[in-house]
């Protein structure tokens, strides 16, 4: 017993802290002064948003809730990232934060070659017709006192897209494009079910003629023969216009079809990021594996052995120590306790966060 | 515009419909809260093998509109020890139909008009005031009766509801009582369905479930329902569900409201419990990924009516209605090559009041023929298990013989 915890490594949790958050620092102010790749439509690093949760009487934070602890990601036009993870692992706050609904707590986010993680609302609006978000539920999502043709006209009259003249004739052929009939322009949002509301959502985001849509959880309202006619006419505009998406969803088999890259979250942070043929023909990360065998696979023949993860997902106002997915981990080491694992590239474009990579 | 535009009804018509609807729930309310005897809902189950039959079921919703008729001339059996799964997507009926089974739709728009709900008890034996019997040993005396469920009034409904026919909740958020511990809820089933249970017996039979669902009973017996995760408060419902013995759990989309990896514990479980118990699952769902792991057997529904039914093997690898298919084909798969293009069936489902009389899924059906504008295609049976409701495959069926 006693050899047993002589030979085991000790940890001095208060001193690996310290180092790994100066090490950290470190990378993140070198990474933030790299040059801006002028392809990309949108580039994120170290993007981190925290809600305070406990505040003294003067106002001082001294307990945060950490939704979204340095993701990076670049994204070029035509090109879909898809985020998936379970509820609570902060994939809407990053959004949200891209879109700055919410205000970064830091981190960079360079859009169209600018930084805008500090612009202010008046900047933020010029900036609003070329960035849009498409909300989960299509039922409360819409005003219920305008009609689809009110809806449509607005964001293009604000940002002054055409002439005030033409603006009914290209509000008609865009809802004609997103498979609305010409007479719904006189209808109210209670009259129409989940999937022609959604397509409104998609006519009016796409209204300004945006660079880059956000769609948080586009689908996941909707049954499953319209979630396919709205993942095809997502596709199919993007095709069009040549947008950039961020596709946010729960549903691995929706994430895979629609994206190019993807990204999965656990707990804030980004557990693997890759190219869609890397993430599902070569895993690196137990959890990316544990998510894709859990998902129910509607082949009665094929009997997957699943891997299994214990538990529930533990709080994200107080994440484990360590890995943050050392209390769910099947392999989990006595390293993985203790010092939370560097995100690093494994393959050209393949990032991961996981010890066990590391071979030690 | 009124005339352009079904959806509009004016003042008048509302009334007239609101006064026809009123007369109708009126006698059917009555029916419902009817003092009956015994033998006037005892019947013979058609097939032995089965635990519940469910015949030509139709369960209407009276509302202003028009009368909705949510579930329309439904019919499928679950066998002994088997899980069947219901599949469809919202609004087609899936989940009246189960809450049909346990009596629980909302009257007085809810009504089950017609139809029959056979179920095979299994019970104690009681005498004529009501009062279980025991045998010389002191032991209850248990006998086999077969209800009529649709039938039966409802002050007599205790007798199958929650004891012979248990039901897990889409919502476990919801669907635990938040002012009482975790532990009062659950020792509660067992005073309720088992004659002189004392408290000690209660809190052992809540242990036993609790730990059949894996989950350690001191640290959730005095807990309240908002200090559990939502995978946890599911176990919680399921353990209660199974603390009375049924024979029968219905699952109403159990693992909808849950993460992935969640689902897949509560599924795994779910599976576990039906090899331990001597019962049978119905399980609702519209995730066909859920319902090729679990079922046995699986019926399709679209709008009120069975389309398609047929052993698990039989739906999945030769499904025969275009809807079947359509819906199997346009959810994505895992697997990396599946096109560009989502496969799609186009339109929605038809509005549920004004139904038409063809084939309802007409409109939006690739593989539509002169002759589905006629009546609404009878039920055609391809195989011993396998039948599907589809014009179709009826010439072929005749020509068979």
């Amino acid at each position: 017993m006693a050899e047993e915890i002589l030979n085991t490594p000790q940890y001095d949790d208060a001193a690996l802290e310290k180092e790994y958050r100066e090490k950290r620092k470190e990378q993140i102010e070198e990474d933030m002064k790299k040059p801006f790749d002028p392809d990309c439509v949108l580039e994120v690093r170290h993007l981190r948003k925290c809600f305070p949760m406990k505040k003294t009487i003067t106002g001082k934070v001294t307990k945060e809730l950490v939704a979204v602890d340095d993701i990076s990601f670049k994204l070029k036009a035509g090109e879909t990232l898809g985020i998936v993870g379970e509820s609570g692992c902060g994939k809407t706050t990053s959004g949200r934060a891209i879109l700055k609904l919410h205000e970064p707590s830091g981190g960079q986010i360079i859009f169209n070659g600018e930084d805008i993680t500090h612009y202010n609302s008046s900047q933020m609006r010029a900036l609003r017709k070329e960035m849009q978000i498409i909300f989960q539920d299509p039922y409360s999502s819409l005003p219920p006192r305008s009609t689809v043709g009110g809806i449509l006209s607005e964001p293009v009259k604000v940002h002054k897209i055409v002439p005030k003249n033409q603006i009914k004739d290209y509000v008609l052929e865009l809802m004609d494009k997103c498979g609305l009939r010409d007479y719904y322009y006189e209808r109210y949002p209670h009259e129409f079910s989940g999937g022609q509301r959604q397509r409104i959502c998609i006519a009016r985001a796409l209204s300004v003629n945006p660079k880059l849509v956000i769609c948080d959880e586009p689908v996941s309202a909707l049954d499953v023969s319209i979630q396919a006619q709205i993942i095809n006419l997502l596709k199919k505009l993007q095709r069009e216009r040549n947008l950039a998406y961020v596709f946010i969803s729960h549903d691995l088999s929706v994430v895979k079809f629609i994206s190019d890259k993807i990204g999965v979250m656990y707990l804030g942070a980004m557990m693997e990021f890759g190219t869609k043929e890397d993430i599902f023909r070569n895993p690196l990360h137990p959890y990316t594996k544990a998510l894709f065998s859990a998902v129910p696979n509607p082949d009665p023949t094929a009997k997957t052995k699943r891997i299994k993860l214990e538990g529930d997902i533990p709080s994200p106002a107080n994440p484990p120590k360590g890995c943050r997915f050392h209390t769910r981990c099947p392999y989990a080491k006595e390293i993985c306790k203790h010092i939370p694992p560097q995100y690093k590239e494994y393959e050209e474009g393949h990032f991961a966060a996981c010890h066990l990579l590391d071979g030690e | 515009m009124s005339t352009k535009n079904k959806s509009y009804l004016t003042g008048r018509e509302i009334r007239a419909i609101a006064k026809e609807n009123a007369k109708i729930v009126k006698r059917l309310e009555a029916y419902k809260n009817r003092k009956a005897e015994e033998s006037e809902f005892l019947t013979q189950m058609q097939d032995e093998s089965n635990i519940l039959e469910i015949d030509n079921l139709h369960t209407y919703f009276f509302t202003e509109q028009g009368v909705v008729k949510a579930v329309n001339g439904v019919s499928y059996s679950v066998p002994k020890n088997a899980v069947v799964g219901v599949v469809g997507e919202s609004g087609c009926g899936k989940s009246v139909t189960s809450m049909s089974v346990m009596r629980l739709i909302q009257g007085p728009a809810g009504q089950i008009v017609d139809g029959a709900i056979r179920f095979k008890s299994h019970e104690y034996k009681r005498d004529e005031k009501g009062e279980p019997v025991k045998d010389e040993n002191g032991n209850y005396e248990m006998e086999d009766k077969t209800y009529d469920i649709a039938k039966m009034p409802i002050s007599e409904i205790h007798r199958i509801r929650g004891k012979q026919i248990a039901m897990i909740f889409q919502e476990p958020m919801t669907s635990l009582n938040p002012v009482f511990t975790i532990g009062e809820q659950l020792d509660e089933v067992t005073f309720i369905h088992i004659p002189d249970a004392t408290k000690e017996m209660a809190k052992e039979k809540s242990y036993e479930m609790l730990r059949l669902v894996g989950i350690i009973p001191e640290n959730v017996y005095d807990r309240f329902p908002h200090e559990l995760s939502g995978g946890m408060r599911q176990r919680v419902m399921i353990a209660m569900a199974l603390a009375a013995e049924p024979r029968l759990i219905i699952a109403d989309e159990p693992t909808t409201a849950l993460d992935v990896t969640i689902q897949a514990q509560i599924l795994d479980l779910l599976q576990d419990i039906k090899n331990k118990i001597d019962g049978s699952i119905l399980l609702i769902t519209h995730d066909l990924g859920v319902i090729a792991e679990m079922a046995d057997y699986v019926v399709v529904m679209y709008a009120g009516k069975v389309i398609e039914q047929g052993t698990v093997y039989e739906i999945f690898q030769n499904p025969m209605h275009p809807y079947t298919i359509g819906l199997q084909k346009s959810k994505p798969t895992m697997s990396l090559d599946d096109g560009t293009e989502l496969y799609n069936i186009p339109g929605n489902v038809p509005n549920a009041v004004n139904m038409p009389a063809h084939c309802y899924f007409k409109e939006r059906c690739a593989k539509c023929t002169a002759k589905c504008s006629g009546d609404y295609p009878g039920m055609i049976q391809v195989s011993p298990t396998h039948f599907v409701a589809c014009h179709l495959y009826s010439e072929e069926d005749s020509s068979n013989g």
